[in-house]
């Protein structure tokens, strides 16, 4: 069995419905996957909303709830994205699925956009809930920054959640349960460098060289340009978009790869039996 | 000096072509590391055939199965199923195949149902709803359909995961160590149900159980397997033929002397088994039989009980399992 074999790319909707059904059955049936729409991000944004309250009534400090809260609510997107991925791929690990999933007919393009779909549906109910909020709250609404603006900031962070996601996910494959916690921190560990709640500027030096090379920094930027200006700052935003895709496409053919070796290692069995 | 190797008393007894095989596998070589899992595993199993593969743990039987799966990549060795090779034709082929095995799950969260929609959806299942709820009748869990998988005792989920795997009809189906921690009763309706359900739908079965009397009953050829390597394949009675010898158990009435029946030494081995009872270890039982039973109704003990031990398939399993044979 070849490493890259055009049959991975199978699609059949009939599959892909299977598979979005069963995140949908784990969704309504499992409280955690619906706690962790809401409470989270809603934390959040009640954490950086009284942070903005305060800010905004003790300085001069203009556009703070964009700064804050826009950060907030879009940075929740990206969490939800990059968590969904390793979660849903954790949910068959947890519940000794792996071995009938794998000896499916499921290709990997199928459980991908099964994924993508579910947690694309999953994101948008928890950006919609926590503008919502936002705006009930603090009187704040996320999409008066413009349609396209928000396309652009959405869809980089979205696969940008996504890549780190399989990243994780790849992981899981290699060194199985033992490494699960990193589904939910390693979002933790990107967030300072990413520049969520302040500007590129405002870092060392080193810090910045490795913020920059992250996609999700570039949006951030971004946020606070048209902020600020009115404008979006399309240069970075596109060179983060095309960079977001291209590590979209890497992330998947390195899954491919880390499943081909998984398979040579005999690890899909012995994760199922462990 | 060189090193003396033991012949095994069994040959390799495989057809290397049939016409009528749905699965060929030739020469399947895997390795971990210094481990050698298979070694050059060769075997055909026939169209609507059930197959049984023997071995002890450790054999290979497993590695057979998953890379039969794709779960696991052999390092050689060619698969032909459906006249198509595996490796070329992986998803082609799993579409028309299934497995149920013992050590695994479905979705815990999700009721009997929903995960049997799902791997119904996964199969490209037409009809689900009929099909499922005659398989879930057939091994009699109907009464499950809404309870989560989680919540389902070993026996129920053993049954579960049989549905799951007739739900496509499958024309290869591989069942794993499927009937496993059942209880005698569970096992004995689930045999029965999967015999029915097999015959109805001339499923090829690919079945490996350590439950040699289960073995002996649904399969109708066998493939011992011993250090990744085919050692023989053929029927239950003929495997059981490579131990000849026969053990023929006769308690005598009290108080009968048995000093002249010990002395037939040249008809069989005689061994002692209590004070009123002899074994003759028969190792030509169709030579050895009559002359035995002539000497001992002659003999003038009256004679109050018998048991003729013939070889089982378990006795056979524990020769290959030690290398004795």
């Amino acid at each position: 069995m070849r490493f890259v074999n055009s049959q991975d790319y199978g699609f059949s909707t009939m599959t892909i419905g299977g598979l979005v059904y069963k995140f949908t059955c784990l969704c309504y049936r499992s409280l955690d996957r619906v706690f962790d729409i809401v409470y989270w991000p809603v934390i959040s944004l009640l954490l950086w909303g009284f942070t903005s309250v305060f800010i905004a009534s003790t300085s001069s400090f203009s556009g703070v709830m964009e700064f804050f809260l826009g950060g907030a609510v879009l940075w929740s997107l990206f969490w939800r994205a990059q968590t969904d991925v390793g979660t849903f791929i954790l949910e068959d690990f947890w519940s000794r699925n792996v071995y009938n999933l794998f000896a499916s007919p499921v290709t990997l393009i199928e459980l991908f956009v099964a994924i993508g779909l579910i947690g694309l549906i999953r994101c948008i109910l928890s950006f919609l809930f926590l503008n919502f909020l936002a705006w009930v709250l603090y009187a704040f609404n996320i999409l008066d920054i413009g349609g396209t603006a928000i396309a652009v900031f959405t869809s980089v962070l979205l696969l940008f959640g996504w890549v780190i996601g399989i990243l994780i996910a790849v992981l899981i494959f290699r060194y199985g349960l033992r490494i699960q916690v990193l589904a939910w921190s390693v979002g933790f560990i990107i967030q300072p460098f990413s520049c969520v709640f302040y500007p590129l500027d405002s870092m060392p030096g080193w810090v910045q060289g490795i913020a920059v090379t992250l996609p999700s920094t570039h949006v951030f930027e971004g946020l606070r340009y048209a902020v600020a200006t009115g404008e979006l700052a399309w240069p970075p935003l596109l060179l983060s978009f095309g960079l977001t895709a291209v590590l979209f496409i890497l992330s998947i053919a390195y899954f491919q790869y880390a499943l081909y070796q998984a398979k040579k290692l005999g690890l899909l069995t012995r994760f199922e039996m462990a | 000096m060189g090193r003396v190797v033991p012949r095994p008393v069994f040959t390799p007894l495989i057809s290397l072509s049939s016409p009528m095989a749905l699965l060929e596998i030739r020469d399947l070589r895997k390795r971990y590391g210094p481990v050698e899992a298979l070694r050059g595993l060769s075997f055909n199993v026939e169209r609507g055939e059930f197959f049984g593969l023997l071995g002890p743990n450790g054999a290979g039987k497993s590695t057979t199965i998953n890379i039969l799966l794709g779960l696991i990549i052999a390092d050689s060795g060619s698969i032909r199923i459906f006249d198509h090779d595996f490796a070329a034709n992986h998803v082609a082929i799993r579409r028309r195949m299934n497995v149920a095995a013992a050590f695994t799950s479905m979705s815990g969260v999700l009721t009997v149902w929903e995960n049997l929609v799902v791997y119904g959806r996964i199969y490209g299942v037409k009809q689900r709803p009929r099909k499922i709820d005659a398989l879930l009748e057939r091994f009699e869990i109907t009464d499950l359909a809404k309870r989560r998988l989680q919540h389902l005792s070993s026996g129920q989920h053993t049954r579960v995961t049989l549905c799951k795997g007739f739900l496509n009809d499958p024309e290869l189906l591989l069942l794993d160590e499927c009937t496993l921690g059942l209880d005698p009763d569970i096992a004995e309706k689930t045999r029965r149900a999967l015999q029915a359900v097999q015959q109805e739908r001339k499923t090829t079965v690919l079945f490996t159980s350590h439950n040699m009397n289960e073995v002996e009953e649904l399969c109708g050829r066998i493939a011992f397997v011993r250090q990744g390597q085919i050692l023989r394949v053929d029927t239950a009675a003929h495997i059981k033929r490579l131990i000849p010898h026969q053990v023929v158990e006769v308690t005598f009435q009290a108080g009968s002397d048995l000093t002249p029946i010990r002395q037939l030494q040249g008809i069989a081995r005689i061994e002692p088994n209590g004070d009123q009872s002899l074994r003759f270890v028969l190792d030509e039982p169709t030579r050895q039989l009559d002359p035995l039973l002539r000497h001992l109704t002659q003999s003038g003990n009256p004679i109050v009980d018998i048991h003729v031990s013939r070889p089982t398939l378990e006795d056979v399993f524990i020769k290959v399992a030690r290398g004795e044979l």
